[in-house]
């Protein structure tokens, strides 16, 4: 089966699914919640990926993720972005430690 | 306490991704502005991919999860130029615009809304058209009002309760002077209402009637430019002190629609007078023509 994004396959966001499970949520509210997850690590990994691109490059890049082509995808990272898969999964980290800090200043 | 903590953390992390549209768009604008020019020649797939165009996330709980994440293909592109032009055209700091400037955008948001906006209306404008919007609480509508009154199905009031009801009534005081003469009318003014500081206008106390009528329910349109949702608000109350820091007020409805929060997470709008004489246009939101 196809992964939803080009990078699905080196993050891991359980950790926070987990959490959100632990909470007293409608199964509804849990899925809203954690699709915003993913839309707030979606524009954070876009953001770091133009910030290291030439203009040209980043419309390069641009094309391939409407393509969505991700063997294409990470041709051209890899190519152009030293350590990319580091630097997404860094950015993901820091990302999903303050979405967790969110929850506990919630929860408290 | 499900509710608050979700909406909590809704709320929290919804203001958080409009802030990373934002600086996207801030930062990278003009090659996200050729990917909208040229996504129909470029897209293979779903959308999912490009919702950093728009920056559209699902508003209110999904019944269809996965389609409420994905933007609808009719309104991607008139949503992007919409928030890529204002992008070109709004400063950096939210300050009063330059005239040129609420023309430019005039421009813009008559053109994608249909609609005839503009920051001056009758030789009358408020004290400025583009600034931080806070939230308000909902408006006793008639004598007696109050909030098992106020809502008109389990789910708005679910989504609005705790907003609560203003101890006082709004500027022109009731909306109707009692339940069974309550019109709809009536009802979507209290639903789409806006605050803004009336009293701020030139000369207002010594014009204080003629400002007072031509306020009164004044239809305006509120854009968000993050996200590019517009609304067709009245004005019904006067505020908020400039010592607060924001400009304008909106209803919860408002503010629900417009996906802005109010605090650490306000945000700002865009509010131009619509002229319509002759009441064709109705409250609420609307989307591009």
């Amino acid at each position: 089966m196809k992964k939803k994004y080009f990078y699905s396959h080196i993050i891991d966001t359980s950790t926070l699914s987990l959490e959100l499970n632990e909470m007293d949520l409608t199964s509804i509210e849990r899925l809203h919640l954690i699709s915003l997850v993913e839309s707030n690590i979606h524009q954070e990994i876009i953001n770091l990926i133009l910030s290291e691109l030439s203009l040209p490059d980043k419309k390069i890049f641009l094309a391939h993720l409407a393509s969505e082509n991700h063997d294409k995808i990470w041709e051209f990272l890899n190519s152009k972005i030293n350590d990319a898969e580091e630097k997404i999964k860094k950015t993901v980290e820091d990302l999903k430690s303050e979405l967790h800090k969110d929850i506990k200043e919630i929860k408290s | 306490m499900t509710q608050s903590h979700y909406k909590s953390l809704s709320d929290r992390w919804r203001a958080r991704h409009q802030n990373l549209t934002k600086n996207l768009w801030i930062k990278h604008g003009e090659s996200l502005e050729w990917l909208a020019n040229n996504y129909r020649q470029l897209i293979s797939g779903s959308l999912g991919g490009l919702m950093i165009l728009t920056g559209q996330i699902s508003n209110t709980l999904p019944s269809a999860p996965i389609a409420a994440t994905q933007p609808a293909i009719p309104n991607l592109d008139k949503k992007t130029f919409l928030i890529s032009d204002l992008a070109q055209i709004l400063p950096k700091d939210v300050r009063p615009l330059e005239a040129e400037e609420e023309q430019n955008i005039c421009d813009i948001l008559s053109r994608t809304y249909g609609i005839k906006v503009t920051p001056e209306l009758e030789g009358k404008r408020l004290n400025r058209s583009y600034g931080f919007i806070g939230a308000e609480q909902h408006l006793i509508r008639y004598p007696g009002d109050n909030l098992s009154s106020h809502f008109d199905s389990d789910e708005d009031s679910e989504l609005y309760w705790q907003q609560g009801m203003a101890p006082g009534l709004g500027a022109w005081s009731y909306f109707s002077p009692s339940k069974e003469a309550s019109t709809q009318k009536d009802k979507d003014r209290e639903k789409y209402y806006i605050a803004v500081p009336t009293f701020l206008s030139k000369d207002f106390n010594s014009r204080f009637a003629e400002y007072r009528d031509f306020y009164k329910y004044r239809k305006m349109l509120v854009v968000n430019p993050n996200n590019g949702r517009a609304i067709v608000a009245d004005i019904a109350d006067a505020g908020p002190a400039e010592s607060t820091g924001k400009q304008l007020g909106g209803s919860p409805e408002v503010m629900h629609y417009l996906e802005r929060f109010d605090g650490s997470l306000k945000g700002p709008v865009l509010y131009f007078f619509i002229n319509d004489p002759d009441d064709k246009i109705n409250l609420g939101p609307v989307t591009p023509i």
